[in-house]
């Protein structure tokens, strides 16, 4: 079953809707779908007071079912929050915590997202066509229980903080990044393809961060280890080009390794007397 | 308002009521011996077990401690949480729950009085704010008085009048209930990074030896007559091998014990029954400490049960948290007070499968079962140190029942399992026993008058919880002993009902107890002279502005106390 | 003339309790202890700017109207909106705190303080490392080496360095500088002077300088107690120190992680971090690890600039890594004078010390997402409460437009900026002037204030006027309900 959610309005407030998610939409008629519960603002509202729902049967069904927004939902929250498998489709902008504690299935977004997509993410694919916002992957305050396994792909630029305390998983960005890329991350992939702000990997203690393009510095807390021809991001994906690769950060004992492209960083070429 | 609580299994240990089948009279918050019954609510306790409210001698409740490990731990709060109701307040949970929160699930199992066992002096106004805010239960708090310079100097100088007098305002200005010491001198020391290793190890800076302080703040609590003994936690807590700290610190003041009345109490004492020389030879000591207690009649003491769970340990021994925080890597908030005290705040895992803590888990068991007059040893997790008070259900069933114990012993540790003694263990607490190890017991450690039991003119604070004891035997159906007191059929508090089947029906302020210990010369203005003159060298506040006012007491209950000084 | 003993004054996070007041017909004349901010808010707390008389706005200009009016107001415009914020609270008593939590609870609003501007992302490291900490009298007492990093006491906390940490007199830190003392005393003096010079005589300011030069500034003795300060720029306090460490701005990051690398006996691969020479650095490590208690007090210069919330994070970080080698606390240099009573207040009751969203029932945390300003930001609410603060002023334009476009009640003592765009302004009375209440120092330590005069007719505390919208909130709620049944 596929179901489509159109919009009723333009929303001003916020809308936090968890049930959009095909778990829960699993085996619900379309009746049903409609009653369950979102909140608007400090008011409880059902999903169909906010959403024209449309159900419509998929040629090969697939056994969770597939949601797919048409329109601009960032005010909504929490869509596919912890969701075990099917599909959401997004053909606009969506809110926070998209995906959050997701365990399976896929995300897809057509537009932007707003921060903490794929927070404390275990499993599953989300990919954004347009920009993410801060935090993306990263766990709730306080808490460092980052990403523990899926994989997020952005074609656009992250905020800040992408993929903090990340421990597995794999976090592609084909854009630019924010400041923090990898905070404290603990293992797993992140791979920036354009250019990064200042103190990316700030306290990592294991995992890979690879930038292709140019980073505002490297922390006096890294270490240069040598430079490197090429740098695979995951199977079938290598970049061809030569890479220095640090490791750091010291100040946590940190074995993480940091790989950043040569070409477009001549600003570090200073560390090449230490190899 | 008149109630009458009708035909339930009445357990009240302090007059010696074991089971009987008979009815409770409540009038205008008091037990009383009858009330009119066409006019009365009743409530029909057929079939149910009726209880005295649950009394906690030592639970972290309020305070700047607690609140700095609220504020450290958004991460404990965000997925329990509590909606507001008609009646009710929202709050979180889970470890340190907020103070509404608190209240309420105390309230949910049955428990009425609870006190706060650290409160650093200077600091007491917020754990007063705190307490006003903790709805339905009634409570108290005991200033930590243990490394006060005031004390070090006088106990140094061997002026236990002196000491006693400037306890005495202490306790009153800070609105306290007893004297609580924590690693005495320890704390002094690590004002400076520092710790003391052993009773004779002399304070830094002071001249004085952890042994003097509990030796002399003993005496001054017997001069000044105050309900409850001194409240201490051991130095060395936390350490393996610190079992023979304890056993040295209870012998210590063996002798000034008089008519087999106890002088000290040492809480938690599962964190201080640790055996062997580091972690890898670690092991419990639980026996060695029952056997001396069992004794000796001038010791009591609280569990401070572990809990398998994610909690946050919070206490006034600044090195031992250090230590922990060394230990984990975990996040670690540190609190010293000028002139009085510490504090530190770190989150910890027990963890099912460390040996470490499922021998302690199985320590503070073996104690509450080895020890045999349970009137000696209450039933505690120092809430949230050994984990959230809301834990108290799974420990009554272990208490209750080998059945209980034995399905959690499959779960741990194996090298743990087959070193614990609990298995050699086949004693099972009655209801009259649980009823006194968590609250008949506590209550008359703490000098409580009018709680923990059911007696005509104590005050109506009574648990009712759903389990048939003559249907239903609780070793067997332990599952059903967790769920009747996780949830009480009926709590009374001050003679009304505040909790129905587990739901608050009332947001209601509880009051707080405070000493009013009267000297007996007039010597209070010289007191308050000095203690002008010395005020700006050891605080940083005015005078004027350090004792803690009746204000700041939602209900406030002085009891007043005739000191010998 | 009357004379009040032990005032505690409601300006800064120092919450100096030491002030006496001379009180004549019902107005505080003298000033004693106090700081030039401190005189100037316990003499001018009676000045034109004051609101006298609730205001309501009809047809866009302000008419005058009874309390029980604006209150009606407040509470209809409350209870009706879907996500009203309520914002301030860091000017006024916890007890007034204590009923804004209970009304934002009622009706299900975003409730935040002052600290999401300033000392908010400090709390989110510390929620992320916690904090080694203590109070004040520990250091003074006890620290032998004190850091100000992005702060400067010295014109923001004047007293903080005399009552709390490198002026102070500690029992286990004797200065064997009490003649230094006697010329800081002056120079605070001088300072008093040349503002006063500056407020009476209209001459051009340098020449009163001129005049007014010190012939000596102090620089602390090699013995007893060491004073760093690491800034963006030479500040006064800076002129006082051992070492300077002028930071490049908005590199605190790379500065603190190299200290911290240095602290761990690491190599550095670098010959400058932030603009330092690393030899210098590894020289005020050297001091650091070698101090018998060090104490790093930070400012907005630290949490603002640069890595932001980062920047505290790597903060604590270096005060853990420090503990491994000696006795070392840090603490945040707190602005109002109750900022910290409200996340103290905001924390027992809920949970958290900011940003706090109760519009689903139960307490909601997430800055960034439940923040004030973000929520303006992003034009969430619709309906605002603010009680004395002026976000008007100190928000994002964007935020402040916002603000203003709700319905927008204020409750405060002065004709503000936030007042002036407002539709219901409820005036109020100066917490620790005309109201008593609790505060909490920049350490945790609670003072109570008093009340020393009575405040102007008919104005009421923040208090009560929170409770009465609160019981008019609950009334309305009561009538609607009964409408719905009906």
């Amino acid at each position: 079953m596929i179901v489509n959610l159109y919009p009723l309005k333009e929303f001003k407030l916020p809308v936090i809707a968890e049930c959009i998610n095909p778990e829960v939409f699993k085996g619900k008629s379309i009746e049903e779908i409609g009653r369950l519960e979102v909140w608007e603002g400090n008011k409880q509202r059902r999903l169909n007071e906010l959403f024209k729902l449309e159900a419509e049967e998929a040629e090969s069904s697939p056994e969770a079912p597939v949601i797919t927004i048409h329109g601009d939902v960032s005010r909504v929250r929490r869509i596919g929050a912890g969701m075990k498998n099917g599909e959401i489709v997004v053909k606009g902008d969506a809110g926070m915590h998209l995906g959050e504690e997701m365990r399976d299935g896929k995300i897809t977004v057509y537009g932007n997202v707003l921060g903490w997509a794929g927070s404390m993410m275990r499993g599953g694919t989300i990919e954004v066509h347009g920009n993410a916002g801060d935090y993306l992957g990263a766990p709730y305050r306080g808490s460092t229980e980052g990403m523990k396994g899926g994989k997020i792909i952005v074609h656009g630029n992250v905020g800040r903080e992408a993929g903090a305390h990340m421990k597995k998983g794999i976090i592609k960005i084909y854009g630019c990044a924010g400041q923090f890329v990898g905070f404290r991350m603990k293992g797993g992939t992140i791979y920036v393809q354009k250019d990064c702000e200042a103190r990316v990997g700030a306290c990592m203690v294991d995992g890979t961060i690879i930038v292709g393009g140019c980073v505002e510095s490297v922390l006096p807390s890294f270490t240069i280890e040598g430079l490197r021809k090429r740098v695979k991001i995951e199977e079938g994906e290598v970049v061809e080009a030569p890479f220095y690769l640090f490791t750091g950060d010291l100040t946590e004992n940190g074995r993480g390794r940091l790989f950043v492209a040569k070409g477009p960083n001549p600003h570090l070429s200073h560390y090449e007397k230490f190899l | 308002m008149e109630l009458l609580i009708r035909n339930g299994f009445v357990f009240d240990p302090i007059n010696g009521v074991n089971g009987e089948k008979m009815d409770i009279a409540v009038k205008d918050g008091k037990i009383v011996d009858k009330v009119n019954e066409s006019r009365a609510k009743t409530i029909d306790a057929t079939g149910m077990v009726v209880m005295p409210g649950g009394v906690d001698i030592h639970s972290h409740i309020a305070g700047g401690k607690v609140n700095a490990g609220r504020l450290l731990r958004p991460e404990d709060h965000f997925k329990d949480v509590e909606r507001k109701t008609a009646v009710t307040r929202s709050g979180v949970g889970y470890s340190i729950p907020s103070t509404f929160t608190t209240g309420y699930r105390y309230a949910r199992m049955g428990w009425t009085t609870v006190m706060d066992p650290a409160m650093p002096p200077l600091e007491a106004k917020h754990t007063h704010e705190e307490l006003s805010d903790t709805p339905i239960i009634d409570k108290a708090s005991y200033p930590l008085l243990g490394d006060w310079w005031f004390v070090l100097e006088y106990l140094r100088d061997g002026k236990i009048e002196e000491c006693a007098r400037h306890v005495a305002w202490m306790i009153k200005a800070t609105k306290g209930y007893a004297i609580k010491v924590v690693n005495p001198g320890g704390l002094e020391a690590w004002g400076y990074g520092r710790n003391v290793e052993s009773l004779d190890d002399p304070v830094p800076c002071f001249g004085i030896t952890p042994r003097e302080i509990i030796r002399g703040l003993c005496k001054v609590n017997k001069l000044l007559h105050l309900p409850h003994t001194i409240h201490l936690h051991t130095n060395n807590l936390g350490k393996p091998g610190n079992y023979l700290t304890a056993l040295e610190t209870m012998r210590c003041v063996e002798d000034l014990a008089e008519n087999g009345k106890p002088v000290i109490h040492i809480t938690h004492c599962q964190f201080c029954a640790f055996k062997g020389d580091d972690w890898r030879t670690f092991q419990s000591g639980a026996e060695e400490i029952a056997n001396y207690v069992n004794a000796h009649s001038h010791v009591t003491l609280d569990m401070g049960q572990v809990i398998f769970t994610d909690t946050t340990t919070m206490t006034a021994d600044g090195p031992f948290q250090y230590t922990l925080y060394t230990l984990t890597g975990n996040k670690w908030t540190n609190h010293d007070v000028e002139t009085e005290t510490s504090a530190g705040i770190v989150p910890f895992h027990y963890k099912r499968k460390s040996y470490v803590h499922a021998t302690q888990w199985s320590i503070g068991l073996e104690l509450a079962l080895l020890i045999k007059d349970p009137w000696k040893i209450m039933m505690t997790t120092d809430h949230p140190n050994g984990g959230p008070f809301t834990a108290y259900p799974r420990i009554i069933a272990w208490l209750m029942s080998r059945k209980a114990r034995e399905a959690t012993l499959r779960k741990i540790n194996p090298k743990a399992r087959s070193r614990s003694l609990l298995p050699s263990i086949s004693r099972e607490l009655d209801f009259y026993e649980i009823a006194i190890v968590t609250r008949a017991g506590q209550a008359k450690a703490l000098g409580l008058k009018n709680k923990g039991h059911l007696g005509v003119g104590a005050d109506a604070d009574i648990a009712i919880y759903n389990f048939n004891p003559e249907t239903m035997d609780p070793a067997k159906n332990y599952r059903a002993v967790r769920r009747a007191f996780k949830r009480a059929a009926y709590t009374i508090k001050g003679g009304q009902v505040v909790v129905k089947d587990g739901e608050v029906l009332k947001h209601m302020d509880g009051a707080t107890m405070w000493l009013d210990v009267q000297l007996c010369e007039p010597c209070e203005i010289e007191l308050n002279e000095n203690l002008k003159r010395r005020f700006k060298e050891y605080w940083t506040v005015e005078f004027e502005n350090y004792p803690v006012s009746e204000d700041y007491l939602a209900v406030s209950h002085p009891i007043p106390v005739k000191a010998d000084v | 003339m009357p004379v009040v003993k032990a005032v505690s004054c409601p300006v800064c996070g120092s919450l100096c309790d030491d002030i006496e007041l001379t009180i004549e017909n019902g107005e505080v004349v003298k000033v004693k202890n106090g700081c030039a901010m401190c005189e100037a808010k316990f003499l001018s707390h009676r000045s034109e700017h004051r609101i006298r008389k609730p205001l309501i706005r009809k047809d866009g200009e302000f008419v005058e109207t009874t309390l029980e009016e604006a209150i009606r107001r407040t509470a209809e415009i409350l209870a009706e909106a879907n996500y009203p914020v309520l914002y301030g609270w860091s000017n006024t008593s916890c007890e007034a705190i204590s009923v804004g939590i209970e009304l934002a609870e009622e009706v299900g609003g975003v409730i935040d303080n002052t600290a999401v501007v300033c000392h908010g992302p400090s709390l989110l490291s510390v929620q992320d490392m916690g904090i080694p900490s203590c109070t004040l009298g520990q250091i003074r007492h006890r620290a032998d080496l004190i850091i100000y990093w992005g702060c400067d006491p010295w014109s923001a906390h004047p007293r903080h360095i005399e009552r709390y940490t490198a002026f102070a007199e500690g029992r286990f830190e004797k200065s064997a500088w009490r003649g230094y003392m006697a010329k800081i005393r002056s120079l605070i003096g001088l300072k008093k002077i040349r503002s006063a010079a500056k407020r009476l005589v209209l001459k051009e300011p340098s020449e009163i300088e001129a005049r007014l030069k010190p012939t000596f500034v102090p620089s602390i003795a090699r013995e007893g107690r060491k004073l760093i300060v690491v800034d963006v720029r030479r500040t006064k306090t800076a002129e006082m120190a051992d070492f300077f460490i002028q930071v490049e701005p908005g590199k605190d990051y790379e500065l603190l992680q190299a200290l911290r690398a240095l602290v761990r006996d690491q190599e550095l691969e670098v010959d400058h971090v932030a603009g330092v020479p690393v030899e210098y650095l590894e020289e005020v490590v050297d001091a650091m690890v070698s101090c018998d208690f060090g104490a790093l007090f930070f400012g907005l210069g630290l949490t603002m600039g640069g890595a932001k919330l980062r920047n505290i994070d790597a903060a604590l970080s270096l005060i853990r890594d420090l503990n491994m080698r000696t006795k070392f606390v840090i603490m945040p240099m707190r602005g109002h004078f109750n900022v910290t009573g409200a996340n103290m207040v905001f924390t027992w009751q809920t949970g958290y010390p900011y940003a706090v969203d109760f519009s689903l029932g139960y307490p909601r945390y997430n800055p960034g997402e439940t923040s004030v300003v973000d929520v303006l930001l992003r034009g969430e609410s619709d309906a605002a409460l603010v009680v004395a603060s002026d976000p008007v002023s100190s928000f994002p334009r964007k935020a402040a437009e916002h603000l203003a476009r709700n319905p927008l009640i204020y409750v405060g003592p002065h004709m503000d900026v936030t007042a002036q765009v407002a539709d219901v302004v409820i005036p109020s009375a100066f917490v620790g002037i005309e109201a008593p209440g609790t505060a909490y120092r920049m350490d945790h330590v609670p003072i109570p204030l008093k009340k020393v005069v009575d405040p102007p007719e008919g104005v009421l505390p923040d208090e009560e006027i929170l409770r009465r919208i609160l019981s008019e909130v609950r009334k309305i709620k009561r009538e609607k309900t009964k409408a719905e049944a009906a």
